[in-house]
């Protein structure tokens, strides 16, 4: 008997408010309002419109033809493989080279350390636009183009830079694995400062070398910081969207066309918020997966 | 206390994110609403989205303004400038959001998407009648769709090519003939041919990106082919046509006479190597560019350090585009006017009949001559000529360019009203994803003309179906 009215009572707490309670839900509340209006609603308005052909004075249902076009269009697919190969292609190398420049710059002093850290992360302030006329520049197809000049210097051909296929997507993702490690600098270098310094103490008793203390010591201490910009990286980079839209336009020959930018011309060259909302949705699901995967293969061993 | 401070300021935080989601107040449809026949006219505003259409038109606006309200100083012009890179985006997103302004500036090959909007005016029985006889009736067929008429044009202008005017004296190259008489595209070969030196190029279209779309359907007309569709409805890109003009065009880069690194000269590039003298011959060319040559002609002859890097003296030409396998010139025009729109809202008629009358304001006599005269272009309606012949200009135009100029917009290629909205939509369709690419391919020496017709025929058998295209 006195067990169930104990119960009773727990259960009553449970769902009595008390004053600090309201405070702290009506805290939520704001960032909840904020969350829904921005980020919930939009989802769910762009799930009902992907099953609508839209027009501004009501819109006609359609079903699913909209997912069905989509899996049906052989561009849609393109679109897949090329983002997969930007990907693939930039975001573990441009996770390597900040790790190596944040390990470069962790031994100087601190004022040494922030003047490095101001120049990387200098790109990440300009616009996308001012980097991208920049590297057209730089990518200028004629031989008194910028690169062109200086291939001729090593008695090297001319190269048509965004024009041909075959070095469409090589330029862009050398682009950037060039520009943009500001924040991923910054993040591992504070990352490397948690480091407690007694284990390198111990490790230099035992005679370890500078490689051995990166491997055992560096790198699995920062892996929870590798999986977080692993896994944001990868989310950004399917969404890419910029470096084609402003350097290629997706050719030549679809060779650059990425998911963002069909997204992209769906809703706003062709009016097709449809079919727009349907292949947005259906990135947030590859994503998703993407995503689970690392963690799946990542983070089991990874605590924050 | 300070539970209370921090909640007041988290809410007033949300309240200024949220305030950005509210809906643009209306246009001043309310206020005109109501006024009843010989009572004082109510106060309206009239809003338009404009881009840059020429070189001082934005800050143009303001006088307009001025001038509107002195003949109806109860209506008011509520301008929203935007750049020629975020006006479309602007207009569709407003348009689909179903709060479109009163007035926007739209090309003509818009008029079929923002139809099926719902939200653009069919204005043929709202505006005057007199006002619609002030056009020319052929200009107004480039805003008719179907039935419907839904703009204004304020002007045409012809994409063709541009020329250097000493290079081709230089190349023995008669350029007067040619901008009377036409050139055929052996004609032409052999001119860019003669024009190619070590210092510079015979020809250059700027054909990087999206851009490539331009170089294709400026030469497309002028090989039998003047719209995507002929007269049966039939789509036209299949026809053999269009695989020999893909030989032509592969065949000029493979002369030498153009640079193989084509694919990649975007429209700032082949302008610059116009003015530094890399180039004989250039594409697309506009007649406003004869002011811009001559500027900068100006700045280099008085040693402005504005002028052009590495800029040398060029005198600019019109040049028609050549003709192909014996076919007639069907020059690339491209109209730009006002369009009226309405928005979600059951449109009021007293606001409406405000509208047209904005519209025809800017669409005509001294707002449209001004707009023309900027762009070196014809005027399209008789108010329009009146006021243009009182136009002063401090530096004459070429007589010949104009008189070339004049010619083609007369060989303007006629605008197709009656291509349903849904074939013609599904034609940019195919040609963004599949003509242009392939094209760009092509210019890049990545796949051969008749790989690019194949590729092209089988994705046209695949959306209008192997009776809807041409065969021959």
């Amino acid at each position: 008997m006195k067990k169930s009215d104990s119960s009773e009572q727990r259960s009553n707490r449970k769902w009595h408010l008390t004053s600090e309670d309201m405070w702290g839900y009506a805290f939520i509340a704001v960032a909840m309002i904020v969350f829904c209006v921005f980020t919930v609603y939009p989802v769910f308005s762009a799930f009902v419109t992907s099953f609508h052909k839209y027009k501004p004075l009501g819109s006609i249902f359609v079903g699913v033809e909209n997912y069905q076009n989509t899996f049906t269009n052989r561009l849609f697919y393109k679109a897949i493989w090329n983002t997969l190969v930007y990907t693939i292609f930039t975001v573990p190398f441009s996770l390597c080279i900040s790790f190596v420049v944040a390990v470069l710059v962790l031994p100087f002093k601190k004022k040494v350390q922030s003047l490095f850290k101001s120049m990387y992360y200098l790109p990440a302030v300009a616009s996308g636009v001012a980097l991208s006329v920049v590297w057209l520049w730089i990518y200028d197809p004629l031989p008194t183009g910028l690169l062109n000049s200086l291939l001729a210097k090593f008695g090297l051909g001319n190269v048509n830079w965004l024009g041909s296929s075959s070095t469409a997507m090589f330029s862009l993702i050398l682009m950037a694995l060039l520009a943009g490690h500001g924040t991923q600098i910054i993040i591992y270098l504070a990352a490397l400062l948690g480091v407690p310094s007694s284990l390198f103490e111990a490790a230099d008793l035992d005679g370890a070398t500078f490689l051995q203390k990166l491997w055992f010591i560096v790198i699995p201490l920062v892996k929870p910081t590798t999986l977080f910009l692993l896994v944001t990286g990868v989310i950004g980079s399917f969404q890419v969207f910029m470096n084609a839209y402003m350097m290629t336009g997706g050719g030549p020959d679809n060779a650059t066309t990425m998911v963002g930018l069909l997204i992209f011309n769906n809703a706003f060259k062709y009016s097709d918020y449809g079919l727009a909302c349907a292949q947005a949705l259906i990135l947030a699901v590859v994503i998703a997966l993407v995503s689970l995967v690392q963690f799946k293969l990542m983070g089991e061993d990874v605590e924050y | 206390m300070k539970k209370f401070i921090s909640m007041v300021l988290a809410l007033a935080i949300a309240a200024v994110s949220l305030t950005a989601c509210g809906a643009p107040t209306a246009s001043g449809g309310d206020s005109a609403s109501g006024s009843a026949s010989g009572a004082e006219p109510q106060t309206d505003t009239i809003t338009m989205l404009l881009p840059p259409v020429s070189a001082t038109y934005q800050d143009q606006l303001a006088v307009w303004a001025k001038e509107f309200n002195e003949m109806y100083p109860n209506l008011t012009l509520e301008f929203e400038k935007a750049s020629w890179e975020d006006y479309k985006e602007k207009l569709d997103v407003q348009v689909n959001a179903g709060t479109p302004p009163d007035i926007a500036y739209v090309e003509y090959d818009r008029v079929g998407t923002l139809a099926d909007s719902g939200l653009l005016l069919d204005i043929s029985s709202m505006i005057e009648k007199e006002q619609l006889e002030d056009f020319d009736s052929n200009a107004l067929e480039f805003y008719r769709l179907n039935e419907g008429l839904y703009g204004l044009p304020i002007y045409i202008s012809v994409q063709c090519l541009g020329g250097n005017r000493a290079m081709m004296e230089q190349a023995n190259i008669d350029w007067k003939s040619i901008q009377k008489n036409g050139w055929t595209y052996e004609e032409f070969r052999k001119a860019i041919q003669a024009g190619t030196t070590d210092e510079h190029y015979g020809f250059i279209f700027a054909c990087a990106g999206v851009t490539a779309a331009d170089y294709l359907n400026i030469m497309v007309k002028n090989a039998g082919m003047p719209a995507p569709f002929d007269e049966e409805m039939k789509f036209a890109y299949t026809s053999q046509n269009f695989l020999n003009l893909l030989k032509c065009i592969r065949e000029i880069i493979d002369d030498g006479s153009t640079p193989k690194e084509m694919s990649s000269v975007d429209a700032g590039k082949r302008w610059n190597m116009f003015l530094t003298g890399q180039t004989m011959i250039f594409g697309k060319g506009l007649a406003n560019f004869e002011g811009l040559a001559a500027a900068n002609n100006a700045k280099l002859a008085a040693n402005d350090a504005t002028a052009v890097e590495n800029s040398v003296q060029a005198d600019y030409v019109v040049l028609p585009v050549p003709t192909f396998f014996g076919q007639a010139q069907q020059a690339q025009g491209v109209a730009g006017g006002y369009s009226a729109f309405r928005t979600k809202k059951e449109p009021d008629p007293v606001h409406l009949d405000n509208v047209m009358k904005a519209l025809y304001f800017m669409s005509s006599g001294e707002r449209a001559a001004f707009t023309c005269n900027e762009l070196f272009v014809s005027a399209l309606s008789e108010s329009t000529r009146e006021a243009m012949g009182k136009i002063h200009n401090e530096v004459p135009r070429d007589p010949d360019n104009a008189e070339a100029m004049a010619l083609l917009t007369t060989q303007v290629a006629k605008p197709r009203p009656d291509i349903p909205a849904e074939k013609s939509a599904q034609a940019t369709r195919l040609l963004d994803e599949v003509i242009v690419p392939k094209f760009q391919a092509l210019l890049a020496g990545e796949t051969t003309p008749e790989q690019m017709y194949e590729a092209v025929k089988a994705a046209a058998i695949d959306t209008f179906g192997a009776d809807g295209i041409v065969t021959d």
